[in-house]
């Protein structure tokens, strides 16, 4: 039951806590994703090897929808980057506009994305196919918005003045969970839409 | 302030009021204090833990004889619930609300990062936690007849799982981003590396089964319940997280806490400590058990990875054997109840992986029957509810102020080693005999020894409460902040109970003991 006194330690440097903690959740938001498809092609494999086609009759995934949301989620990736590079520099009215089109170019993917879903023709009912595809798809979504919240709130605190060319971590760490979104995307292009 | 914003590094008033003994829900209602958060995180996971192992217990004792007092749809279900129950309302939560306490502390931070979110953590699970108790018995259960209480089940788990994820976040970001100078990660304390570890492997593992959940979900609600949503195959789909080696994940923070408990109690440094952190690191990474879905790949049992890292887990784990030995040689052991559930909750832990080693060898034919699977996950979480247990008789001074009941925790220690043993090993026995006839007759026997186990480890957790709650009895004696007079890290540093901002000013920290090199 003795008490320690510890001398005092100099002012420290903090590492950049926003960052860190939107990593950690990016990371877990992206192992999701690893679990759904690594089932979706478990059980992809498993229908191809009994002999059958993965789509059933009728049904046919485009290619043009998916390529243009890539497309355009390869762009949010430089505006992101374009908001992050003009607030370090100070430079605000960059920093809105980049924020703005990204915000603006993900509301243009959530629109793709539902326009992919009608011109599919694919029912959830219709067995291992339409589960696996619209959760997959729909989980991709909901991570869009959520990605989409961050940078907007991030946005509504730039224009509030809190961001500065020293001190800007919220946008630096909405970017991390944009890029990990646009990553997931990668994953899904290639493993759902390029090779059915 | 906006709400992602944190001051970790400012307002560290140690003058500030002490906080009171035990938080009512009143006074945390809004608070983001990591210590009441950190406490509420703790109690209701033991009072969901006395739930737990009860269910547990009942679940078992329906296939003793012949008749029944549950129907066999019920029992299955009960057995369900409570083996994913005291995973997820029990065991991870307690971990979870003790680093949520203890590791801003011990790595000399004057909160848990993003303190506001850890609160929002906290409520969600507890709110989660009640609809997945209250679904769950309105036959909701994996598989259960009513449509509406089963999405509610899933989605309960979902909220359990998201905001398990969120608290998670919190305690893994203080440990990397809030250490107090000098504290670099081979410095840390071993109940916060384990924490980092252990966190780590959650991270990466409970989103999966967070995949599994949505996938039953929506086949579940919408897609004819066919495939993932089948009543059959649903429980199958997340059973993963009660085999082996994902049991073992929840047990990583257990091991940091009874390093943590050795060193003081035996006043000895550990040894070898960067050999100790590279164990719990391996034991981390052989825990990894997401790949190892029956529902999705059913010849997992036969991987040779599979089989390996049963056996391979004995490595990491010896080597902590070893360094716990030494420092009771090096060290005068102090026979405090906190000291006695640390060695109770490494035996339970020796059986479990000697268990696990057993289960992953093809030829001894083990996985024939749930049994033994059933005995050695009881093992594994006796070990972790025993270390916990440890946890609370160990910082429960520096909690509320006062020297606990030493002689509660004592009785804690035959309870929870007892339960334990009988819990789990009896299973793990009928395992082996069910692959012989003539020990056919032993079933009954064996089995009311397993609910005689789990009811004691319901008992353990209720012990657990009281020895905590006996912090706030009359005349307890304070506890000072070096509470057990032999603190090596930075926790014992601050008053008893903390005060807000824990630490007056931030300590250099020039080794893993830094209240040590302060006395040399």
């Amino acid at each position: 039951m003795t008490a320690h006194v510890l001398p005092p330690a100099p002012p420290v440097q903090r590492p950049r806590v926003l960052v860190v903690g939107s990593a950690f959740a990016a990371a877990a938001s992206f192992m999701v994703f690893i679990g759904l498809i690594g089932v979706y092609l478990a059980a992809r494999a498993d229908v191809i090897s009994s002999g059958s086609a993965w789509l059933p009759k009728g049904v046919a995934i485009p290619l043009q929808q998916p390529n243009t949301m890539f497309i355009t989620l390869i762009m949010t990736v430089f505006t992101m980057q374009w908001a992050v590079s003009a607030i370090s520099k100070n430079d605000r009215v960059n920093a809105y506009l980049a924020l703005g089109l990204t915000l603006m170019l993900g509301i243009a993917t959530i629109v793709m994305t539902t326009y992919l879903w009608y011109l599919m023709k694919l029912d959830v009912a219709s067995g291992v196919q339409g589960v696996l595809i619209y959760t997959i798809t729909g989980a991709h979504i909901v991570m869009l918005v959520l990605a989409m919240l961050f940078v907007a709130l991030m946005a509504l605190r730039a224009l509030g003045g809190q961001f500065t060319a020293r001190q800007h971590d919220g946008i630096t760490a909405a970017a991390v969970y944009w890029y990990a979104m646009v990553a997931v995307y990668a994953l899904i292009w290639i493993s759902i839409y390029v090779t059915k | 302030m906006a709400l992602t914003d944190t001051r970790p590094e400012t307002g560290t008033d140690a003058t500030a009021v002490a906080p009171s003994v035990v938080p009512s829900p009143l006074t945390i209602f809004g608070s983001g204090d990591h210590k009441a958060v950190g406490t509420f995180y703790v109690l209701a996971a033991l009072v969901f833990g006395i739930a737990g192992w009860i269910a547990a217990a009942l679940a078992s004792a329906h296939v003793i004889g012949s008749g029944s007092f549950l129907t066999d749809t019920t029992g299955t279900q009960l057995l369900q619930t409570s083996k994913i129950g005291l995973i997820l309302l029990v065991i991870v939560p307690l971990f979870l609300g003790l680093a949520t306490y203890i590791v801003p502390l011990q790595v000399g931070a004057s909160t848990v990062a993003f303190p506001r979110a850890a609160a929002a953590a906290m409520w969600t699970w507890l709110l989660s936690s009640g609809v997945f108790i209250v679904a769950s018995f309105i036959d909701g259960g994996f598989g259960g007849a009513r449509d509406k209480s089963v999405s509610l089940t899933l989605l309960s788990l979902g909220g359990l799982i998201v905001a398990l994820l969120l608290g998670t976040v919190c305690v893994l970001t203080t440990a990397v981003t809030l250490r107090t100078p000098g504290m670099t990660l081979d410095r840390v304390p071993m109940f916060t590396f384990s924490m980092l570890v252990g966190g780590s492997i959650w991270l990466l593992t409970l989103p999966v089964l967070l995949a599994n959940l949505l996938l039953i979900w929506v086949d579940h609600r919408y897609g004819g319940a066919t495939v993932f949503g089948a009543a059959s195959s649903q429980f199958g789909q997340v059973s993963w997280i009660t085999h082996e080696p994902q049991i073992y994940a929840f047990l990583i923070p257990g091991l940091g806490i009874v390093a943590d408990v050795v060193a003081t109690l035996t006043g000895a440094r550990l040894g070898q400590r960067n050999l100790l952190l590279a164990a719990i690191g391996a034991f981390g990474v052989l825990s990894v058990g997401a790949w190892a879905q029956a529902a999705i790949y059913p010849a997992f049992s036969e991987d040779f990875v599979w089989q390996a890292m049963g056996l391979l887990v004995l490595l990491p784990l010896l080597l902590l054997l070893g360094g716990f030995a030494a420092a009771f040689k090096d060290g005068k052991p102090s026979l405090k109840s906190p000291l006695g559930l640390a060695v109770a909750s490494i035996l339970l832990t020796i059986l479990g992986v000697l268990a696990g080693a057993l289960l992953v060898i093809s030829p001894l034919e083990l996985r024939t029957t749930s049994f033994f699977a059933n005995g050695q996950a009881i093992l594994i979480l006796g070990a972790a509810l025993a270390a916990g247990a440890a946890g609370i008789g160990y910082w429960g001074p520096k909690m509320t102020g006062r020297q606990l009941a030493d002689g509660v925790g004592k009785l804690n220690v035959l309870v929870l080693l007892g339960g334990g043993v009988l819990g789990g090993a009896s299973l793990c026995v009928l395992g082996f005999a069910t692959r012989f006839t003539g020990l056919s007759g032993a079933h009954d026997t064996l089995v009311v020894v397993s609910v005689i186990g789990s009811a004691l480890l319901a008992l353990g957790s209720l012990l657990a409460i009281l020895a905590l709650l006996s912090g706030a009895r009359k005349g307890a004696p304070e506890a000072g902040a070096d509470a057990w007079g032999t603190g090596q890290t930075l926790e014992w540093a601050c008053a008893s109970p903390p005060p807000t901002g824990n630490f007056g000013d931030l300590a250099v920290v020039r080794s893993p003991e830094p209240l040590l090199d302060e006395e040399a």
